[in-house]
């Protein structure tokens, strides 16, 4: 009779055998220093490729082409990790933020609008922060304004990432000035092609320009386009964090704790340090924080699936993940000397694992700053998930 | 009470997990268990077969218990005498003497304490009488000096496959030397055996591979660490997120400080790790064959115990002079957290043995 894990055995093979068929030989080489258009095109012949086996979108509801276990998603994020397939850079927004909202809190006719459209390469972006909106994101001050079955934005946002090739973005804007600012805030979808958005990409530390500002200038939007309540869009948005915070980070955790150990651990054979005490003390370190993250995030997805997820748990998680990420890329760093600074250029479609230990290191505050800073995570774990006093100012 | 864990274990550990706590919360912090009580709550038996007036329950009901135990920092021979030592009775093969030890053992009547060392220092040698005479040494001993026996892991002429022999801390040849620790929860003691006569019949073979079975008890040790610390941890770290909602200084709650909020922060994230590996390595000990025991356990042991030491520096540096002064109990939560990490193997010494997976 199979058991749970001999199905999961099965499944594990059927992925391996998947992914010696389909993972593009050199493709880190083939993807570094290409033009946009090739990145993309290579992006959405990848998610393609995933869509077809049924890989793409494992963590969406069945009725929308998902359904997957966890314990299969689990595996099948080891797998494509331990045969280095590219990730999903492109859709990440779309498959994850976009998704988790329109599910959430989506209408139907809203999910049905753009919820197939993902599965066919629709792109998106989140125009959430702005120049003076960070880590107090809820002063926002891009403003919708309505205007018979439309609203009209005007305003600037700022490390929309992808938004340069976006069909779509996720947009806060303030819509009701007088109310406390948490209170006069809506949560809508906006069309990238509309006239009056001007998108400018931005350098980052590792020379990619995936961020963007979005000047928005009168653009309108249909009311159509509203998610949830008008002024209901900080609770919106804080409630498809947690949804989309589990998920993504399975799959990290997964990368993280397969192929980006078991490179560290390559990593620190070449240059014969296996033997030094010092260096396995600190391998073996990393391999129980990896174990820990990994439970964790498989914790948190099941917590969030059956609502028992507590009030800080996503941002544990997003803490743990990105600084654990930052020491061991330093790690990384630190063994390999000189070497590791040696001018590299990160291949697109790559996540934090470009294959060069300092440009990753560097990298690594992508993981720290975006999506809520580290002092904002410890913020909200003392304050959520402890009860401690929230500071006065705030 | 058999069924049961088998039907509904979730509910009832959670049942055994809120006794535990309201009996054991309600002595002094650091004081001395109240072992029948303990006894007739069937914390002592919990893995002993039901017709040895046992509960025929898992290791992981004895987790909850060991990890109460850490959270009230109880002082009881709960790691020696039912960790180790009704751990190490389960696991040798039943005779008259061995079951009635185990019976006395979950009745509380009887304290088996379990004396392993990693290298099986003790040996058991045949004179040119015939009779058997048990030697060796082992330093700092959880419980030893509150034993009614010792069950020493030996090896026959020390090169033989290991037994349990089973000897009273009375007999000819036994000295048990208490060693006075900071930890004042905590009794440790040496251990010497120089030509202890053992009779034929209190020498315990066990009933699967021995050397495994002795590496499963030293296991056994470091996970049972590993959720006293975890217990210590939480507990240290909800005495923290109390006082300093309650202490004022500038006019405010210390707690509402970035500063303090922040260590709470990474305080409760190492507790959250914790818990996950120490459940991890719990798992993997009552399913030996899903997974790398040893390695769940050494990664639980590693990082809870360094943890719980971390955590309880902090919350003696959170609660500021009072926390220093002796009168707040905190030290006693640090030295205990401080021996749990250096009991069973080091954090270094369990990653060690993880690293040495990196080289085959």
């Amino acid at each position: 009779m199979p058991t749970p894990e001999t199905d999961l055995d099965d499944f594990r093979s059927a992925v391996q055998e998947w992914c010696r068929q389909h993972v593009p030989a050199g493709w880190r080489k083939a993807q570094t220093g290409v033009p946009d258009e090739e990145y993309i095109a290579f992006q959405q012949w990848w998610f393609a490729q995933l869509r077809e086996a049924g890989y793409a979108v494992p963590h969406w509801p069945a009725r929308w082409g998902g359904g997957m276990p966890l314990a299969q998603q689990a595996v099948l994020y080891q797998e494509l990790a331990a045969h280095d397939a590219p990730r999903l850079v492109l859709a990440f927004v779309a498959i994850h933020h976009a998704a988790a909202t329109l599910l959430e809190a989506g209408t139907e006719e809203q999910r049905a609008r753009h919820l197939p459209a993902i599965l066919d390469g629709e792109i998106w972006a989140q125009g959430f922060s702005e120049p003076e909106a960070g880590s107090d994101l809820a002063s926002l001050r891009t403003t919708a304004r309505p205007d018979g079955d439309r609203y009209i934005v005007t305003g600037q946002k700022l490390w929309a990432s992808g938004a340069a090739y976006a069909d779509w973005c996720l947009l806060l804007a303030r819509t009701d000035p007088a109310a406390r600012k948490r209170d006069g805030i809506s949560y809508f979808l906006l069309d990238m092609r509309t006239p009056g958005i001007d998108v400018r990409p931005i350098q980052n530390a590792v020379g990619e320009s995936h961020f963007c500002e979005i000047f928005l200038n009168d653009v309108a939007v249909p009311a159509a386009n509203l998610v949830g309540a008008e002024n209901t869009g900080w609770r919106v948005a804080q409630a498809t964090l947690g949804a989309e915070r589990g998920l993504t980070m399975l799959e990290l955790a997964e990368r993280l704790g397969n192929a980006g150990f078991r490179w560290l651990v390559e990593a620190c054979e070449r240059l014969g340090l296996l033997t030094d005490s010092l260096t396995a003390d600190r391998l073996a370190g990393f391999e129980t924080e990896l174990t820990g993250l990994r439970a964790l995030c498989r914790n948190l997805v099941e917590r969030h699936e059956s609502g028992r997820a507590g009030p800080a748990d996503a941002s544990i998680v997003k803490l743990y993940y990105s600084e654990l990420l930052q020491r061991m890329t330093g790690f990384g760093a630190e063994i390999t000397g000189l070497p590791a600074h040696a001018l590299l250029h990160k291949p697109a479609s790559s996540g934090w694992e470009s294959g060069a230990w300092m440009l990753d290191y560097i990298g690594s505050w992508e993981w720290t700053i975006p999506g809520g800073t580290s002092e904002i995570q410890r913020n909200i774990i003392a304050e959520r998930g402890l009860g401690l006093p929230r500071e006065a100012s705030a | 009470m058999t069924a049961d864990f088998a039907d509904e274990p979730t509910e009832i550990r959670a049942e055994l997990r809120a006794v535990a706590r309201a009996v054991l919360g309600k002595a002094e912090r650091g004081a001395a268990a109240d072992w029948p009580v303990l006894a007739a709550s069937g914390w002592l038996g919990l893995e002993a077969p039901g017709a040895l007036g046992g509960a025929d329950a898992t290791f992981a009901e004895v987790g909850i218990i060991a990890e109460e135990l850490g959270r009230a920092i109880t002082r009881a021979p709960y790691l020696g005498a039912i960790v180790l030592g009704v751990g190490a009775l389960c696991a040798v093969a039943p005779c008259d003497g061995r079951d009635d030890l185990l019976a006395e053992a979950s009745a509380g009547e009887a304290v088996p304490v379990a004396v392993l060392t990693e290298d099986a220092a003790f040996r058991l040698e045949r004179g040119p009488d015939g009779r058997v005479r048990l030697f060796g040494r082992a330093s700092f001993v959880p419980d030893a000096a509150e034993a009614s026996r010792l069950l020493v892991a030996a090896r026959r002429d020390g090169r033989g496959e290991p037994v349990i022999a089973a000897v009273g801390p009375e007999a000819a040849g036994i000295t048990v030397t208490p060693r006075a620790v900071l930890d004042e929860t905590r009794g440790l003691a040496d251990v010497d055996a120089d030509g202890t006569e053992v009779p034929s019949q209190a020498v315990w073979p066990f009933t699967s591979d021995p050397h495994a079975a002795v590496q499963r008890l030293l296991d056994r040790a470091a996970v049972a660490l590993a959720c006293d610390s975890l217990g210590v941890a939480a507990a240290m770290l909800e005495a923290t997120v109390s006082y300093t909602q309650v202490r004022h200084q500038f006019g405010r709650p210390i707690g509402s400080f970035q500063a303090v909020k922040h260590a709470c922060a990474d305080m409760f994230v190492q507790t959250t790790v914790a818990r996950e590996l120490v459940a991890a390595a719990v798992t993997a000990l009552e399913e030996p064959r899903a997974v790398d025991v040893r390695a769940a356990a050494s990664m639980a042991k590693s990082y809870a115990c360094a943890a719980a030491v971390d955590i309880a520096g902090k919350a003696m540096q959170l609660h500021g002079g009072v926390g220093y002064a002796r009168e707040s109990g905190i030290h006693a939560y640090l030295k205990r957290a401080a021996l749990n990490r250096d009991l069973f193997g080091s954090p270094g010494a369990h990653r060690a043995r993880l690293a040495e997976r990196y080289r085959s």
